[in-house]
């Protein structure tokens, strides 16, 4: 029983960092870093928050998608029409999002750092499965949001490696010249990148302030953005990847909760540094060899060829 | 001859431009909740400079980003992104914090220098794997610093929460919870504040404003940062690393010690960053610590285009800034956090200008280079 719950609450805190880590594989397998899935997150969290707490939460899904995908838009503008340093880009855009979401939520809410309990989907149970009450935890109370992730992982993969689009996305990642000899629009490519992964991380704000806390409180995203992107390199790139490193670093993170309930001898801090240490081991080759796509975070230049 | 005079003050004109560009976002914001955008600069400089001691406030405010902004740069000019600079002044507020706490009994010059040396020690500390992986494995710094800023965040917090928190609290008629920090750090290991120098100068400062001597600190070592890169040796290495680093091989430069060394330099400045608040008016290292020096150092590098006297002039802008807004938020109701917006377009629109100024002035050398 106690092992289910661990595996459910898991589940539940992977979902954020695999929709906001399958957005950075979109995003840097067309060749564009994107440090700024943080701030991106922070706005799908509070605008799905104000959505939800309007008009209910299918807006409040779009709405976090929309302002997600507006800073998306910000950093493809910087990074690939201006060529300006994509890691720079990013962490602007941190900067952005934050002030952008403390703003408005004060403007909106009078508050400056939470905003009221919104309304959530209404939770379904799987069907025959609910009766065995072993299984609860996970049958259970489940959100579509909660579910959709675990879908996309496969679509992802098959977008990426079996559509004309996923196969012309990597090679603008790969090799951008030469996917621009053949024709392809180097510049639409990486567009269509960067705003997936703002669509994605917009969702995984959703679904923590909407299905995860019930409100936006300011801070709630923690680093999960950066978590993401760790998940993603963690996965070489890749969703499944992605996929098995999110609900790794989602492990650590119920195991560090349950830590502090149990006064087990480990700091739960230290628990807590699970995937960040993890992350630095899989980068120096300590696990294995990080294989990021060849152009991965350097602008395309027609006129310098 | 002439171009190059004006690519010259094109180039300086840059972070003027974006500047203005993002007040001019800023007014429209304004204007979006119904504010009049003149009256609220004229609120915001009317509130910064009437007074010395919201003079000397914007001076205290800036201290810590001209420390995280010239270790920003530091990276930069030899091709490094430090974004670790946050993890990195956390790393050495807490070595300070037990050195400040945990040593009784020092005179007072003793153990202040010992509290800021172990401050920049804690940070070239925490900068030495990235860099230690960048060279030897080839690893991009910027994504182990960020895992490196996490995993300090975690460790001051048990070193705040579990460790050394201060269980000698007395509370309030015995009531409430104590709060989560460590114990007073000792007066031997204080920063004393400005208050006497400029008591001789004949400006008397209120006792709210802590203004100290880390100011000055900071101010010398812009100095120092320029001495260091454009008169020695050593920096002509780095500004050639930065440059092009297959070029400075080929040349002779031994890149990797250049890297290594830079990268230490950097961390041991950024480990300046947080002492201030610390020693001054906090006095303690808590949960509530002050973040985000770290992150605010990258625009205040970026804005001042990695050259001291830009970074010590977008530090003292972005206190100005912060002051400004406090201002204003209590004078005429307009929140402050429009100012974070306004910080952050103003890092946006400074890299697209220096993009395209760059662009521009290729284009026009490469002009006449074939007249």
């Amino acid at each position: 029983m106690a092992v289910l719950e661990i595996v459910a609450s898991a589940l539940r805190m992977s979902v954020p960092i695999l929709l906001a880590a399958l957005g950075a594989v979109y995003s840097e397998r067309g060749g564009i870093v994107n440090i700024g899935l943080e701030g991106m997150m922070i706005m799908g969290a509070f605008w799905g928050a104000t959505g939800a707490y309007f008009h209910g939460p299918v807006a409040g899904v779009v709405w976090a998608v929309a302002a997600a995908v507006a800073f998306a838009l910000l950093h493809a503008l910087a990074t690939v029409t201006f060529r300006v340093d994509q890691i720079v880009s990013g962490v602007a855009l941190n900067l952005l999002a934050y002030g952008v979401a403390r703003f408005s939520s004060i403007t909106i809410f009078k508050m400056a750092t939470t905003t009221p309990h919104v309304p959530k989907f209404t939770p379904f149970d799987i069907p025959l499965l609910d009766r065995v009450p072993a299984l609860h935890p996970l049958v259970t109370g489940l959100s579509p949001l909660l579910v959709l992730p675990f879908a996309l992982v496969p679509l992802s993969a098959w977008v990426l490696n079996r559509t004309v689009f996923g196969l012309r996305l990597r090679a603008c990642g790969e090799n951008p010249l030469a996917a621009d000899t053949l024709g392809v629009n180097v510049f639409a490519m990486r567009y269509a990148g960067v705003i997936l992964s703002g669509v994605l991380a917009g969702l995984a704000g959703a679904y923590l302030a909407m299905e995860h806390v019930g409100m936006y409180v300011e801070g709630m995203t923690q680093g999960r953005g950066f978590i993401a992107l760790a998940a993603m390199i963690f996965g070489n790139w890749n969703p499944a990847g992605a996929l098995i490193a999110a609900l790794l670093f989602g492990l650590a993170e119920a195991v560090s909760f349950r830590a502090v309930e149990a006064g087990s001898a480990v700091p739960y801090q230290f628990i807590k540094m699970i995937p960040y240490v993890l992350t630095i081991a899989v980068l120096s080759g300590v696990v294995r060899r990080a294989t990021p796509p060849a152009a991965d975070g350097l602008p395309y230049d027609r006129e310098e060829r | 001859m002439k171009t190059s005079w004006r690519l010259i003050i094109l180039e300086a004109l840059t972070p003027l431009v974006a500047i203005l560009f993002a007040s001019l976002v800023g007014s429209v914001i304004l204007a979006g909740i119904g504010k009049n955008p003149v009256a609220v600069y004229a609120g915001m400089f009317r509130f910064s400079f009437q007074r010395f001691d919201s003079v000397a406030a914007i001076l205290f405010r800036s201290t810590p980003l001209i420390f995280s902004g010239l270790a920003v740069a530091l990276g930069f000019r030899a091709g490094l992104f430090n974004i670790g600079v946050e993890g990195q002044y956390f790393i050495g507020a807490m070595l300070a914090a037990w050195a400040g706490f945990g040593l009784r009994g020092l005179p007072a010059a003793v153990h202040l220098p010992l509290v800021i040396a172990l401050g920049m020690a804690g940070g070239a500390l925490w900068a030495l794997l990235p860099i230690w992986l960048k060279v030897r494995r080839g690893v991009h710094e910027v994504i182990t610093t960020i895992m490196m800023n996490y995993i300090a965040y975690s460790l001051v917090h048990y070193f705040v929460a579990d460790l050394y928190m201060d269980r000698g609290q007395k509370l309030f008629m015995g009531l409430g919870s104590p709060q989560v920090r460590t114990p007073h750090i000792a007066e031997s290991a204080r920063m004393p504040t400005l208050h006497g120098l400029l008591a001789g100068l004949g400006v008397e400062l209120p006792r709210h404003v802590y203004l100290n001597w880390f100011f000055p600190l900071a101010l010398l070592l812009a100095v120092g940062f320029y001495y260091l890169l454009w008169r020695t040796p050593f920096g002509y290495e780095v500004r050639a690393v930065g440059l092009g680093a297959d070029a400075a091989e080929a040349a002779g430069i031994d890149t990797r010690r250049v890297l290594l060394r830079t990268f230490l330099l950097s961390g041991a400045v950024a480990g300046l960053t947080g002492l201030s608040p610390l020693l001054s008016y906090i006095g303690y290292l808590d949960i509530d610590f002050p973040k985000n020096y770290g992150f605010n150092g990258i625009a205040v590098a970026l804005l001042g285009k990695n050259h001291p006297l830009g970074i010590v002039l977008s530090a003292l802008l972005f206190g100005f800034l912060d002051r400004g807004a406090e201002g204003v938020q209590a004078l005429q109701g307009v929140p402050m956090d429009a100012i974070a917006i306004i910080q952050g377009v103003m890092v946006l629109s400074i890299v697209v200008a220096v993009e395209l100024m760059t662009r521009y002035v290729r284009r026009q050398q490469k002009k006449e280079a074939v007249s």
